[in-house]
């Protein structure tokens, strides 16, 4: 198996297929939240969106949250005069159903009934207005920071990475962030892939993997990156500061020696194709070492 | 009287090296009746591959009788295929028949553990895991009984199969009597040192109750398309 095969193989054991038991719990929980919001403003020009890896085609089963936007239209005052007061009524109406605590700009959904009592559905709902009619451009409330106003752009966040052609090492670096609980935030290290890996899309994906975690390991003090939709009024410095990028760069450097010592199996694992070939093996040599019999049944 | 009070001996004696071999398992006696319950593991090479829920009843007459085995845990669906009775969900581990070959008359339990039992949850293991019986399975009902005997006597012929299962159950078996080979010898001229080998082998109350399925089933014993078994995959 090559490398590439490798890679592929993990990635393939990673895919949510829209009929797995996830996406449909996720899309559950979608169509709750959305129906919970609109009950709640049924008076308001809403705009509710799959945001996040879902949107972006980056999720990956080990780790993945649902990011669900919550648009009011520009001038549209019914659900909060202010960004801060489409905030908190979106936290209002969403407490009638879930535990919700404030995470910058989103609201994170946990259970609030005594059998899912603190379970982390790792829902995030974002409310915001869009900033004009045509319904691009947002502002979000961010409640955290000095700043409490962002202006952001979802298409155009969905579109750097979709268009990225970087789908798969991104999802590869997401994974390696998990193994490695590496505190990134998802969006900037997409941001992080796409621009160091901008010039090697035509490499195949252990190349650019490679080169990727090379550049962690040299050049991580050197890293920025940018807001697309943003790229002046969002500051992301703080989100990939010093303390960071040294952080990204000790496994980025162990990650290398273990693909060149051990080989890529040492960095994720055996994939699971790789898994059930081991377990038929080891079954097939009990049953060629266990008593030959056969069961049987009394009754027809 | 039970058996585990005519021979505390040999009570102990299992106990000790069930529970030896299988730390998870243990011997409880209720309304004097044996049973050995608890997690049984599938185990290759000091790795377990796998575990069940068990429950064995020893039988009175252990360790003559057969004991009867149940997986306690819901894993297994109650069904045909899997070989288990939906009705009280006893597994059929073997055919008593061929017990002489598993696990002859006398042999320690531990040895019914580690060799049929073992093979039947492997086995279990390796069907949800999408494989066939590693071993084959025998047919359900007269149709295995059938499959069994064709194996063991070399022929198709159920009146042959029948008459050797008649010499079987009786009492004594007399030289002037007819083979069942059908030959037309007298059976001392004949099979006669091959159907004392297989009273050896096959109690009596197996060969009767295999003679009555095979004599009430009749022909349809034989007219299964499938009256072949499977062939094993992962025999040695």
């Amino acid at each position: 198996m090559t490398a590439d095969e490798y890679l592929y193989d993990i990635l393939a054991s990673q895919t949510l297929g829209d009929d797995s038991d996830e996406v449909k719990t996720l899309q559950r929980h979608r169509a709750d939240v959305e129906k919970l919001i609109r009950d709640n403003f049924k008076d308001t020009a809403l705009t509710v969106r799959y945001a996040g890896s879902k949107a972006k085609g980056t999720m990956n089963k080990e780790s993945y949250d649902l990011d669900i936007i919550s648009y009011v239209s520009s001038g549209d005052n019914t659900a909060g005069e202010s960004l801060e007061d489409i905030y908190d009524n979106h936290k209002k109406a969403l407490a009638k159903e879930y535990t919700v605590e404030p995470k910058g700009s989103a609201l994170r959904l946990k259970g609030c009934n005594p059998e899912d009592l603190g379970v982390d559905f790792h829902i995030d709902v974002v409310p915001g207005r869009f900033t004009d009619e045509t319904q691009t451009d947002a502002y979000l409330y961010q409640s955290d920071g000095d700043k409490k106003r962002l202006k952001t752009n979802l298409d155009v966040h969905l579109d750097h990475v979709r268009d990225s052609c970087l789908i798969d090492a991104i999802r590869v670096a997401k994974l390696w962030r998990v193994r490695n609980r590496l505190p990134i935030r998802t969006f900037v290290l997409e941001l992080a892939v796409i621009k160091l890996l901008t010039d090697k899309k035509k490499k195949n994906l252990s190349a650019q993997m490679e080169h990727f975690w090379t550049q962690l390991r040299d050049n991580s003090a050197n890293l920025t990156v940018q807001d697309p939709a943003n790229p002046n009024g969002n500051d992301l410095s703080k989100c990939l500061d010093d303390n960071l990028k040294s952080q990204l760069a000790a496994p980025a450097k162990h990650t290398l020696e273990q693909i060149d010592s051990s080989g890529w199996e040492a960095v994720f694992g055996k994939t699971e194709k790789q898994e059930k070939a081991a377990r038929v093996e080891i079954l097939r040599r009990a049953a060629a070492a266990a008593t030959p019999s056969r069961p049987w049944l009394p009754k027809a | 009287m039970t058996w585990q009070h005519d021979d505390p001996v040999l009570y102990e004696k299992e106990k000790a090296e069930v529970e030896a071999h299988f730390p998870e398992l243990r011997f409880v006696v209720e309304n004097s009746l044996v049973y050995v319950r608890g997690n049984f593991a599938v185990m290759f090479e000091e790795q377990v591959l796998d575990h069940y829920s068990v429950e064995l009843q020893l039988p009175r007459n252990h360790p003559t009788g057969l004991p009867v085995v149940r997986e306690t845990g819901g894993r297994i669906p109650r069904q045909t295929d899997r070989h288990i009775i939906a009705a009280d969900g006893t597994a059929c581990v073997l055919l008593p028949d061929e017990r002489w070959r598993l696990w002859p008359v006398g042999s320690p339990l531990l040895e019914y553990l580690t060799g049929p039992l073992h093979s039947f949850f492997l086995g279990q293991t390796m069907v949800e895991e999408g494989h066939s019986w590693p071993f084959g399975q025998w047919a359900h009902g007269a149709k295995g009984v059938f499959q069994f005997y064709r194996e063991m006597l070399k022929t198709s012929d159920l009146r042959v199969m029948t008459t050797y299962l008649d010499y079987l159950a009786a009492k004594k078996v007399k030289g002037h009597w007819l083979c069942p080979c059908k030959s037309g010898k007298k059976l001392r001229d004949c099979h006669f040192d091959q159907v004392k080998d297989l009273r050896e082998k096959i109690s009596r109350k197996d060969a009767e109750k295999s003679f009555t399925t095979l004599k009430a089933a009749g022909t349809s014993a034989i007219e299964d398309p499938e009256a072949n078994p499977p062939a094993p995959i992962f025999q040695s």
